[in-house]
């Protein structure tokens, strides 16, 4: 058994559900430390599922900064001679993950399905391979969102960090919320994805997104329409967009080419709708459609 | 302003994924540019438009030279010249040796900035810019949709969940390219003529020991089965049974 660090994250009051689905990863691996950065998250942080957590509460540390994250994180690694240091694979923990990794001079995991002690598993060519390793000596891991269920909300004990954090240049000048009330794609239990077949922005904002918000779905797409400026590429699904591993994907109008079914081919369960009975997309879905999505959305959202 | 953009050669999306006794067979992979460095290319490029100075592409690969023309490529966007490191025994998925050896190799070049993508379509650790940063002791901002460089401070729009931060900061910097960035050029006739005798240097380095853990077993997820289509009258009646199996078979709503 080794020391576990789990370096969490807060969302308001709350702690972040994929920080709690670390921390009851890190709770099969050894004796675990958790550790929970910002400004005036004390009643967040400490929801956090973990026997100790550390407190770095600060108003320099208001917003993600991975130089002086990074700072604070490895002082904590060395000072309690953590060997696995485990964080949710967010737009923060995939940033800090690695810098804290070069900072220790140790490997690092992205985006791990699996974490245990028999190993990780992580996925490569947008999970077209997954990859497993039983790395020695000290360790940072990104965990994939979903991956695991989470740990209950529950204090342990706390301790305020009191060492040295590090001069950083960067500087937070806005936060801006897009979309805020949308669901985020990496985060949704279901996805409905809409591409080419819907023939225009105007079909997919009517239809998809409609669709989407009555199922409390997040709205994908394929690269296709990005690349035609129907929707932005924070939208995209697939090998050059975001991997997602929903309860259900809903593909409607996509025929299913190798770089999208990389991102969505680990969702649970895959239905599609598509007017051409040989489209590859049906190859993975679970449940297909052979019809024209525009006799059948309608009637699809009215069931919602 | 001078510029480094490190650019990783990546496996074909096409490239056929086979594992034979747990290993992944990359013998006949045919290499391309990452796509998200195309567009550290271009705002470099964009950069250097507006500001002057250099634009170096940086990438290490291994002694298989078959890459040299689509690299070269990148010069036809507008780039002034590049260094390819060159390493017997290469691999993609070594970030914290591959981020040792680029750091090393830009601490001979003189910039200001330096510019990748976000991640590699390959392995997709989006490691090695963080760790260069690390390494050359710089901030770094990653996953950025826009870039704008101001009289010594750049101002970046990175995208998080359910938004954007915009991050400032004093250069020396690393910035990691996300796709929103900005529209790759086509590179006009004679810019690709020109592009043929830019600066194109192989420089051989030492592969180097790292604590970068080992891929012990590679596997192809189990295959999905193609599953049931749905027969019926008309498409109310498809739907009724769609939903009817997502609740009932499938559970997921
Ligand atoms: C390097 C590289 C990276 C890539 N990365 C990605 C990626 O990340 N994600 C991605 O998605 N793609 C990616 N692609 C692109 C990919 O190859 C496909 O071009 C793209 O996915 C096709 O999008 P689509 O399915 O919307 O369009 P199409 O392939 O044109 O399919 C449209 C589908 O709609 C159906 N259709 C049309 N009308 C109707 C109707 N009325 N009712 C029902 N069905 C209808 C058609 O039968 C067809 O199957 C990448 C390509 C390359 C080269």
């Amino acid at each position: 058994m080794s020391n576990v660090l789990v370096i969490g994250e807060t969302d308001g009051s709350e702690i972040k559900g994929i920080s709690q689905q670390v921390a009851s990863v890190a709770a099969g691996m050894g004796e675990v430390t958790g550790l929970v950065i910002g400004s005036g998250i004390s009643e967040a942080g400490m929801k956090l599922s973990v026997a100790k957590i550390i407190m770095a509460d600060d108003t320099s540390l208001e917003n993600y900064d991975p130089v002086k994250y990074a700072s604070i994180a490895s002082h904590i690694v060395k000072e309690h001679n953590i060997e696995t240091i485990l964080l949710g694979a967010t737009s923060m923990g995939k940033d800090l993950g690695p810098r804290l990794a070069a900072e220790l001079n140790c490997g690092y995991l992205g985006d791990c399905l699996e974490a245990g002690s028999e190993g990780f598993v992580r996925p490569n060519f947008a999970g077209k391979v997954l990859a497993k390793s039983n790395p020695t000596g000290t360790i940072v891991a990104t965990i994939r969102n979903n991956a695991y269920p989470a740990g209950e909300a529950w204090s342990g004990s706390v301790e305020n960090y009191s060492g040295e954090i590090a001069e950083s240049t960067l500087k937070t000048t806005d936060i801006e919320n897009v979309g805020s009330g949308t669901v985020e794609l990496t985060e949704a239990a279901i996805v409905v994805s809409g591409g080419r077949g819907l023939e225009n922005a105007e079909n997919y904002d009517s239809m998809i997104r409609p669709l989407a918000e009555s199922m409390g779905a997040a709205a994908g797409a394929s690269r296709a329409i990005v690349d035609a400026g129907w929707v932005p590429h924070s939208h995209q699904v697939g090998q050059t967009g975001k991997t997602v591993a929903p309860e259900l994907y809903l593909a409607i109008g996509i025929s299913g080419a190798i770089q999208h079914l990389g991102g969505m081919s680990g969702s649970k369960c895959i239905a599609a709708i598509n007017k051409d009975p040989d489209a590859p997309i049906f190859k993975v879905a679970d449940y297909g459609i052979v019809g024209d999505l525009f006799e059948i959305l309608p009637i699809l959202k009215s069931k919602f | 302003m001078n510029i480094a953009v490190l650019i990783k050669m990546v496996p074909d999306t096409e490239s056929k994924l086979e594992v034979n006794d747990g290993a992944l067979n990359d013998q006949n992979f045919k290499y391309m540019v990452n796509p998200y460095d195309e567009f550290a290319v271009e705002q470099a490029v964009q950069f250097k438009e507006a500001e002057g100075g250099k634009v170096t592409l940086l990438s290490l690969f291994s002694e298989n030279n078959s890459i040299d023309t689509d690299l070269r490529k990148m010069l036809a966007i507008g780039a002034d010249e590049i260094v390819v490191l060159r390493q017997e025994g290469y691999r993609g998925d070594k970030p914290l040796a591959n981020a040792k050896t680029l750091s090393d190799a830009i601490k001979e070049l003189d910039v200001d900035l330096v510019l990748c993508g976000i991640q590699g379509i390959d392995y997709y650790q989006s490691a090695t810019g963080t760790m260069v940063a690390q390494m050359l002791g710089i901030p770094n901002i990653s996953g950025v949709t826009n870039l704008e460089y101001n009289s010594g401070t750049l101002k970046a729009k990175r995208q998080i969940e359910g938004g954007l931060q915009t991050v400032e900061t004093s250069t020396p910097a690393l910035i990691s390219c996300q796709k929103d960035m900005n529209k790759v050029r086509f590179p006009a006739l004679k810019d690709i003529m020109m592009s043929k005798r830019k600066p194109f240097e192989n420089k051989k380095v030492d592969s180097i020991d790292s604590n970068d853990p080992i891929t012990s077993e590679s596997s192809l997820p189990p295959a999905r089965d193609g599953g049931e289509m749905i027969d019926g009258e008309n498409a109310e009646d498809k739907v009724k049974k769609l939903i009817e199996k997502l609740k009932m078979e499938a559970k997921v709503i």
